[in-house]
């Protein structure tokens, strides 16, 4: 029983489902990666910030690692861009060594650029930028067809998901979870792994007093649309100086050629806020604004915030429970808890072992990648696709080009998407410039034929997030 | 989606859904008003085959949806409905024997001219020997603004609204606040009010109307609506649906006045911030600059209607729209592409100006601006860099009105003398309220 599905949950989901073991995972949100997995930026860190012996060192290097194969065998879109720190006040040039010792002591490589070979490697970099350290294993991902992608293998193979489906408190004996009380009922379960994100140390307490506590560290990130400035790597900022709760953050190409800016970092009370504040866009651009200065004629299409998991101790846990002997957390899960994803996922599997948990290999278990969408396919590809199937020639989103078919693909996936936002995170549609201004209604339209609703029984995001309230007068 | 339950039907039009293939002789991308017109208008000046394809399964563009009446005062002498005005157009255009291929999308657009079409029998790449893009306008979003606070739904673009309410037959919630008095914001905020959906207000950022002053009669003062100028939402509310928004009054520069913000409830944020054009085609090709017959840097391809400069009337958008159709099939004749040899540029007090370009071929022009200045009797010249090299006087503008001045033959020869001139503005008689809009 997987208790959250985000990447992390997603990721041990696929793992387990290579073995023969009924496998369910549970999740609060109408979709997949709603969490934290839905709001980043999508970087695979290479591992030069985490502190040398911690797990998140170890994790983040070794996902890092496994990172283009896992890609490559699940249809998913990944980039090795490379990453820089960059410098911009020659008094801290001193930073550069520093940072590249702490590289080193994790196993990464990394090299001091500065001057022609700094430009050369990104043109974009404004006159402030003094030297940088060059990480060129860092990538790009989409994380949300990433976690499809996971989920979906993971459901081929027999893994239930149970969406909508929130973890109220654990049903305990004996020194051992029994089961777990959920909004839609009671369901037993002989292993319980914990991926709950911000709230995991909520869940953690509901077997038992609490073994850690999560502080949600809230982060801001604008969205440029396509066509303004060319960054090509990832870019981020070395300072001692300024704001402590600002580090971290910078720009970064998306996969599908957005750019991303941000995030900042601030501590709120609410695990639920995740409100963007004027104050926090402000900041987040007037600090890497100073990185890429052609950002201030660029066009920002949306804005959103994110809530990171953080513990005190800022480390990944990954260990079983102090209470309950078939109890498994995986918390504390912030950045770069996506690059490391793929190696959590088999830290876990190895913990559960440990703790007892055996069964034998599913022979039979395939890898289902997410259908390619039609955007995705080469120019003959696209003419087949178009005259063997009709729904590929209505374009249902006109910024991202999804057609019908796409959606009607997402809204019958082994795990399907149920409302406008799922589809997307899977397609696309609604994420360009006109931010869904022209497909939601079509797409909605289309929720409600295959689902055989009204129109105003769609939902954005389920419960409550109603669209329309219902037909006109005439 | 096809229906038009709000207004009467769209003629049924020859030709829709006809094989995509053959030679072609103009291509019209967008079937709005702007395509409708470049089509018929390149029938007739003689072009051989001409092709409007549109992403809709019916055409007309925006106006489908805009079942308000004044449409067309100028070019028919009578008001009518944007679904009429369309079944006028889209049927002059049958008439003289333009082929619609509706339901299909253009993708691409490249040298050539050459075009990815996708719909009707499938992907195909069409070779016209011209093209016309013709798509019209998106609106700004709250994203584009990066508006604060949560994304719930119930945030709409006001064209999204209208068309859910008019096309779709769908009422977008139940209690709505309107960001921006624009027309289109002023005419929906009407249409849900009649609905059953109570506007709570229009709130404005600048301290005057965006749209006519006829639309905030009609669709504000007759039915109680207030308009808050010098307002503005600043944050967004709500984890799943809107449960409101917090207003404030803002200062000349858009900052906030302490202490006047104010919460409303509401679930419904209409957004109408304004029209830009839709170049998604034209884009890493050539920008939207086009010459006095809406020629676009790239050879054979024209661009018209509001894709080429917002204008204010659906009259302004035909008329620009058959300048491109009569050029097109010139070109499309075998009329040599000719050199730019003037570049047009907004100078002071003048906030945009199109064409952006004139020709070796101009022998008249039409410009249209749209001004930075308000007031009467106000002095628009174009200038060369140290010199006036035309002047017109203009009785009344406003900076949400768009003017059009007209250079003949005279006045363009004199206009050609430079490589480059300005449009400038002088604010108008100070007694009479002029002054100067900085944005
Ligand atoms: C702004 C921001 C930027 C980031 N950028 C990057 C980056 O570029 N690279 C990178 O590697 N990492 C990045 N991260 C970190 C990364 O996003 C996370 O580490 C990763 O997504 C964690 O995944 P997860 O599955 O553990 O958590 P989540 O995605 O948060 O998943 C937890 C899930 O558990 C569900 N849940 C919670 N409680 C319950 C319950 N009681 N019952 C049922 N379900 C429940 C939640 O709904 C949620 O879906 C970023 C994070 C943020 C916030
Ligand atoms: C929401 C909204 C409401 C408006 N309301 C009014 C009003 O009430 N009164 C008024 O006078 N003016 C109104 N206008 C202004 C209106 O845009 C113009 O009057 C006129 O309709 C513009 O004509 P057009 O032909 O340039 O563009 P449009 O009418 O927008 O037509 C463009 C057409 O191009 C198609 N298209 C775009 N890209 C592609 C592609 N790649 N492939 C295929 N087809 C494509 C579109 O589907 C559309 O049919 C409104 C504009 C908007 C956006």
């Amino acid at each position: 029983m997987i208790i959250g599905a985000g990447v992390v949950g997603c990721a041990i989901a696929r793992e387990l489902s290579r073995y023969q073991a009924k496998v369910c995972v549970l999740e609060r949100e109408s979709d997949l990666g709603c969490g934290q997995t839905g709001a980043n930026n999508g970087v695979v860190h290479p591992g030069i910030d985490p502190p040398p012996g911690t797990l998140k060192a170890r994790l983040n290097v070794a996902g890092n690692a496994a990172f283009p194969r896992l890609c490559r065998e699940l249809g998913v879109p990944f980039r090795r861009t490379g990453l820089l720190a960059v410098v911009t006040d020659p008094e801290e040039a001193m930073l550069l060594p520093l940072s590249k010792l702490r590289a080193e002591a994790n196993g990464v490589k990394a090299e001091v650029v500065e001057g022609e070979d700094l430009r050369r490697l990104e043109p974009a970099l404004g006159p402030g930028a003094y030297g940088a350290l060059w990480a060129p294993d860092a990538g790009i991902t989409c994380p949300f067809r990433l976690t499809q992608a996971l989920a979906r293998t993971a459901a081929r193979n027999g893994v239930v998901f149970e969406l909508e489906t929130e973890v109220a408190g654990m049903l305990v004996g004996r020194g051992r979870v029994r089961g777990v009380r959920t909004t839609r009922g009671d369901y037993l379960a002989r292993w319980v792994v914990n991926c709950a994100g911000v709230d995991a140390d909520l869940v953690a307490g509901m077997a038992g007093p609490p073994e850690f506590t999560i502080h949600p560290r809230k982060g801001e990130i604008v969205v440029f649309d396509r066509g303004g400035p060319a960054v090509g790597r990832v870019l981020g900022v070395l300072s001692l100086k300024g704001d402590p709760h600002s580090k971290g953050g910078g720009i970064n190409p998306a996969v599908d050629g957005n750019l991303l800016v941000g995030p900042g970092a601030r501590e709120v009370a609410d695990r639920r806020d995740t409100a963007v504040s004027a104050d926090g866009i402000r900041k987040v651009l007037d600090k890497f604004t100073r990185l890429v200065p052609a950002l201030a004629r660029a066009t920002p299409i949306a804005a959103f915030a994110g809530l990171r998991a953080a513990t005190y101790r800022e480390d990944f846990i990954v260990r079983p429970s102090a209470h309950m002997d078939n109890l498994l957390h995986v918390a504390g899960i912030q950045s770069p808890g996506l690059a490391a994803s793929p190696a959590i996922a088999a830290m876990a599997l190895g913990q559960l072992a440990d703790m007892g948990f055996s069964a034998p290999s599913r022979p039979d278990a395939v890898v289902a990648p997410p259908p390619r969408l039609f955007r995705e396919l080469d120019p003959a590809e696209q003419t087949q696709a178009a005259a063997a199937d009709p729904g590929h020639r209505r374009v249902v989103c006109r910024c991202e080009t999804v057609t019908e078919s796409d959606v009607v693909a997402a809204l019958r996936d082994p795990v399907p998407a149920t409302t406008l936002e799922a589809v997307k995170r899977r397609t696309r549609a609604g994420m360009g410039r006109c931010q869904g201004a022209f497909c939601g209604p079509r797409v909605a339209t289309l929720i409600a034929r295959e689902r055989g609703i009204p129109l105003w029984e769609v939902t954005r995001a389920g419960p409550g997030s109603w669209l329309y309230a219902g037909p006109t007068r005439r | 989606m096809g229906g038009h339950p709000g207004g009467p039907g769209i003629v049924a039009v020859r030709g829709a859904h006809a094989t995509m293939s053959g030679e072609v002789d103009v291509c019209v991308v967008g079937s709005g008003p702007a395509g409708l017109a470049a089509a018929a208008a390149a029938r007739r000046a003689g072009a051989g085959r001409v092709v409007v394809v549109d992403r809709e399964t019916s055409p007309g563009g925006i106006l489908p949806q805009c079942i308000h009446d004044g449409f067309g005062l100028e070019e028919f002498g009578e008001a009518f409905t944007g679904p009429e005005y369309a079944e006028r157009a889209a049927g002059d255009a049958a008439c003289v024997g333009v082929e619609f291929w509706q339901g299909t999308t253009a993708l691409a657009l490249g040298p050539g001219p050459e075009l990815v079409l996708v719909g009707g029998s499938g992907r195909q790449v069409l070779r016209p020997r011209t093209v016309v893009v013709a798509t019209g306008c998106r609106e700004r979003t709250r994203g584009n603004i990066l508006l604060p606070g949560t994304r719930p739904a119930g945030v709409f673009t006001a064209g999204t609204a209208q068309r859910l309410i008019n096309v779709m037959g769908v009422l977008p919630g139940r209690r709505a606040v309107v960001m921006g008095s624009g027309d289109v914001g002023l005419i929906v905020a009407r249409r849900l009010h009649l609905e059953g959906c109570e506007v709570e207000g229009v709130y404005e950022i600048l301290t005057r109307p965006g749209g006519l002053v006829r639309n905030v009669v009609q669709c504000l003062h007759d039915h109680g609506i207030p308009l808050h100028l010098g307002h503005t939402v600043v944050e967004v509310h709500g984890d799943r649906r809107l449960e409101g928004v917090t207003v404030a009054a803002v200062d000349a520069d858009g900052r906030v006045r302490q202490g006047t913000r104010r919460r409303v409830p509401c679930d419904t944020l209409i957004t109408s911030l304004g029209l830009i054009p839709e170049l998604e085609i034209l884009r890493g090709l050539t920008d939207g600059t086009v010459d006095e017959s809406m020629r676009t840097g790239l050879e054979r391809v024209f661009l018209c209607g509001n894709a080429a400069f917002v204008h204010d009337t659906v009259d302004c958008v035909t008329a620009c729209g058959r300048l491109a159709g009569r050029a097109a099939a010139r070109h499309a004749a075998g009329l040599r592409w000719p050199r730019r040899v003037a570049r047009v540029e907004a100078g002071e007090g003048v906030r945009q100006v199109v064409p952006g370009a004139l020709s070796e071929l101009a022998e008249a022009a039409r410009f249209h601006l749209r001004l930075d200045v308000e007031g009467f009797d106000v002095e628009v010249q174009a200038r060369a860099r140290d010199r006036p090299l035309a002047r017109w006087r203009l009785r009344a503008v406003s900076p949400t009105q768009a003017v059009a001045l007209t250079a003949g033959p005279a006045r363009l020869e004199r206009l050609r003398q430079d490589r480059t001139l300005a449009f400038v503005a002088r604010p108008g008689k100070e007694e009479a309220g002029g002054r100067i809009h900085r944005r």
